[in-house]
């Protein structure tokens, strides 16, 4: 049996790739699922060199119900699952651009959820292990901000979603982890010249995942300094929240 | 892993106008009026891995090994995979990299194009010697597969990132015994010579690891000698101990003159001599690694930043050139911290333009260096270059032209296998008025 089945959906993301090498060293067995063929060989190289017991990898439109609910089925049953992709909503395209709104609350929200529920469903069909998913949000979830809220507002959906999942999912052996990160130094903001003190890099992003997936967490803010962030803004009174510029 | 500033090299100060790209495996498009530069983690010191006015090429998300032979230790990778990543990944499996610098924070690409040394010259060489092949991607003829006989190889081994960008390595390890090394320490100095430096050095032959620290400020140059073997150690030594420390700001300007140099001096080699003559087993990143254990140290020397000053003069010279350059530099009042020294090997290198010749070699770090502080490193240039030595580009920001031109005479050789969509802050400089500076 595959007790150490892992699958990573969007393992080319930065995120991703960092935590793959825990689990490869680990010397899991893993399936790796992106859209980049080339990119994916390259992560799938990485992880066999670095112990990895065996590595699959599949290839398609990660945003494709058929696509998500075949991959699903057709794989071994996995033990821990993470899904990883995620892609920063340009608003000011959104504003003018419906069918680019549509597609980003699709990757972000819509496909992420599909996922999630696939493999719950598949893990709980296992009744004798169960298994645990992490579903990488983004504190961006926890309010709509004016700068992004597409994004946020898929976040925010996934939030909940995951939140209700892992309630629905409780009895049966397994469990979600809801993964909320703030800023990260990937390829996601490499447009952004600035970071200060509030970035995190990609590993530290991912020891802080792997590790809340060993200890079964139910939410984490990552790196934890958030919670009390997003605590205080969550609490500005609408009224001043709408005029902040950010 | 991420460099700690996209923009500042290790010595900091800088402030040049870049633009950042991120290196995705695709072609490199020239461009007219833009010029790139490859760039690893940032960890040279001075302009080597600063492009102002162009754009700098980031490597560090390519880091992927790529296969690995574990019978004959041979590991193919992406270019911007660190020595840290790889010995963190290999070291379990009895692998480590045959050559390590001062800091494991380096990527494979910037280790071959600085062509990096490590404590183990003697008896090894530089990185570029582990090196069996590279594909090299240029703006002129695509990707192309380099062997060590290339001529386009030895141009690139010590290249300075000119010839191209360096996209993977095929790299040989080293098999060692165990996370352990076995370190002896020794007090040398005293007599305001090196003499018993060299001959610590040279009874220590047999020692894969040797390397000296040597109080520059004080007359009678005392030192501590380190040299150290691989063995065997416990299963925790298999990975580094994460830094638990992070330099919180700069250190203030009154910290860092010629007054604090010489206590810090005198108080590390006070803690070195009580635990002298000792034997004693440490973990291999404790030995190889010292200043990785503090996250961003070199905001300890202040927002001006900081210059390293390598030299290295030919065995011959080294006895007396040595201390009447670091007598000048004392007399001048510059102020150093641990100053590094280190006897090279005479194993030829397997670079154009790489830094280490037979002889001994000086590393001082001098923090914002004033003007008073350059005309005395100018006037030790010239120490070095008579005697036919050389200074180390990878930690430099500030040699003349003139200089680097009579240090380097084969640079001319660089320029012409130099990718013409390349070029960097340090190579504009140190080409520059190069007419005026010939004969
Ligand atoms: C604490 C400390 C200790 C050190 N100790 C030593 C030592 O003991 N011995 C020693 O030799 N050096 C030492 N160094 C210097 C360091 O090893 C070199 O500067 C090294 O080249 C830095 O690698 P990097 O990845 O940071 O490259 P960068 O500094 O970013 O770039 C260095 C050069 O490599 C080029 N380059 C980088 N990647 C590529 C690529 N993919 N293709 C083509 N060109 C590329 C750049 O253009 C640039 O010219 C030390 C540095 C520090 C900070
Ligand atoms: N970066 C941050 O500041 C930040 C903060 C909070 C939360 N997050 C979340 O963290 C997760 C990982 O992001 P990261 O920082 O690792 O960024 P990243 O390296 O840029 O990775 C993003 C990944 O998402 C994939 N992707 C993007 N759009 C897609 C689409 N439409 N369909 C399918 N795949 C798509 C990308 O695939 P390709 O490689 O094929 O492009 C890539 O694998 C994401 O869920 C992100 O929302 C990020």
């Amino acid at each position: 049996m595959n007790k150490t089945n892992v699958v990573v959906v969007g393992a080319t993301s930065a995120v991703a790739q960092a935590a793959i090498r825990i689990w490869a060293q680990r010397g899991m067995e893993l399936t790796l699922i992106a859209r980049n063929a080339g990119e994916l060989e390259r992560v799938a190289a990485d992880a066999r060199v670095r112990g990895a017991l065996t590595v699959a990898t599949v290839v398609g439109d990660l945003t494709n119900t058929t696509f998500i609910t075949e991959t699903v089925r057709a794989m071994n049953v996995p033990r821990v699952a993470l899904v990883a992709y995620g892609s920063l909503t340009d608003s000011a395209r959104a504003d003018s651009d419906a069918a680019y709104l549509v597609s980003e609350l699709t990757a972000n929200f819509t496909s992420a959820a599909v996922w999630a529920q696939s493999l719950a469903e598949r893990m709980a069909a296992d009744s004798a292990n169960g298994g645990t998913i992490a579903v990488i949000s983004s504190v961006a979830g926890d309010r709509g901000r004016g700068s992004n809220h597409g994004y946020g507002a898929a976040k925010a959906g996934l939030t909940a979603f995951c939140s209700g999942l892992r309630s629905r999912m409780a009895a049966r052996r397994v469990h979600v982890v809801t993964v909320k990160p703030g800023f990260i130094d990937s390829p996601m903001t490499a447009h952004i010249a600035k970071k200060g003190a509030l970035w995190a890099t990609p590993d530290a992003i991912a020891k802080g995942i792997v590790n809340a997936i060993d200890k079964k967490r139910d939410v984490v803010y990552l790196p934890g300094f958030w919670r009390l962030v997003m605590l205080i803004i969550t609490h500005v009174p609408e009224s001043i929240f709408k005029r902040m510029k950010f | 892993m991420n460099p700690l500033s996209l923009d500042q090299p290790w010595g900091r100060g800088y402030i040049a106008n870049q633009t950042h790209r991120f290196v995705d495996g695709g072609p490199l498009v020239a461009e007219a009026s833009n010029l790139y530069l490859p760039r690893g983690l940032g960890r040279s010191y001075g302009d080597v891995c600063v492009n102002d006015g162009g754009t700098l090429l980031h490597t560090f998300r390519r880091d992927r090994l790529l296969a690995f032979d574990d019978v004959h230790g041979v590991l193919t990778c992406e270019a911007g995979a660190s020595l840290a990543n790889i010995a963190e990944a290999m070291l379990p499996r009895g692998w480590f990299l045959p050559v390590v610098p001062g800091t494991r924070y380096v990527t494979v690409g910037g280790a071959i194009a600085n062509d990096v040394h490590g404590k183990n010259h003697h008896r090894w060489g530089t990185f570029g010697k582990s090196v069996l092949g590279m594909k090299l991607r240029r703006s002129d003829w695509g990707s192309i597969d380099l062997k060590p006989s290339d001529t386009l190889f030895r141009n690139t081994v010590a290249g300075l990132g000119l010839t191209g960008l360096i996209e993977e390595v095929t790299l040989q390890l080293d098999c060692v015994r165990g996370p352990g090394i076995e370190q002896d320490t020794k007090l040398f100095g005293g007599d305001g010579t090196i003499d018993s430096y060299l001959a610590l050095d040279a009874a220590s032959k047999d020692w894969e690891y040797t390397v000296g620290w040597i109080d520059t400020l004080d007359p009678n140059l005392r030192g501590v000698f380190f040299r150290g073997r691989h063995c065997d150690g416990p299963d925790e030594w298999l990975a580094p101990q994460p830094a638990r420390l992070t330099m919180p700001m700069d250190a203030p300007r009154w910290l860092l003159g010629a007054w604090s140099a010489k206590t810090f001096n005198a108080l590390y080699y006070r803690a070195q001599a009580l635990r002298t003559a000792t034997r004693e087993t440490i973990p291999l990143w404790q030995f190889f690694f010292p200043l990785d254990a503090v996250n961003a140290w070199n905001r300890a020397y202040g927002k001006r930043g900081f210059v390293q000053y390598q030299f290295v003069v030919p065995t011959a010279a080294a006895r007396e050139t040595v201390p009447k350059i670091l007598t000048h530099l004392r007399e001048a009042h510059v102020a150093s911290y641990l100053a590094v020294i280190k006897t090279f090997g005479d194993m030829p290198s397997p670079g154009l333009m790489s830094f280490p010749i037979s002889g001994t070699t000086v590393a001082l770090d001098i923090p914002a260096p004033d003007e008073k502080d350059r005309r005395a490193l100018d006037r030790a240039d010239a120490m070095v270059a008579d005697v036919g030595g050389r200074v180390y580009p990878a930690k430099d920001a500030r040699m003349s032209a003139a200089m680097f031109q009579r240090f380097f005479p084969q640079w001319r050789e660089l320029e012409a296998a130099r990718d013409p969509a390349i070029s960097s802050s340090f190579w504009r400089r140190v080409t520059a008025s190069q007419d005026l500076q010939d004969e």
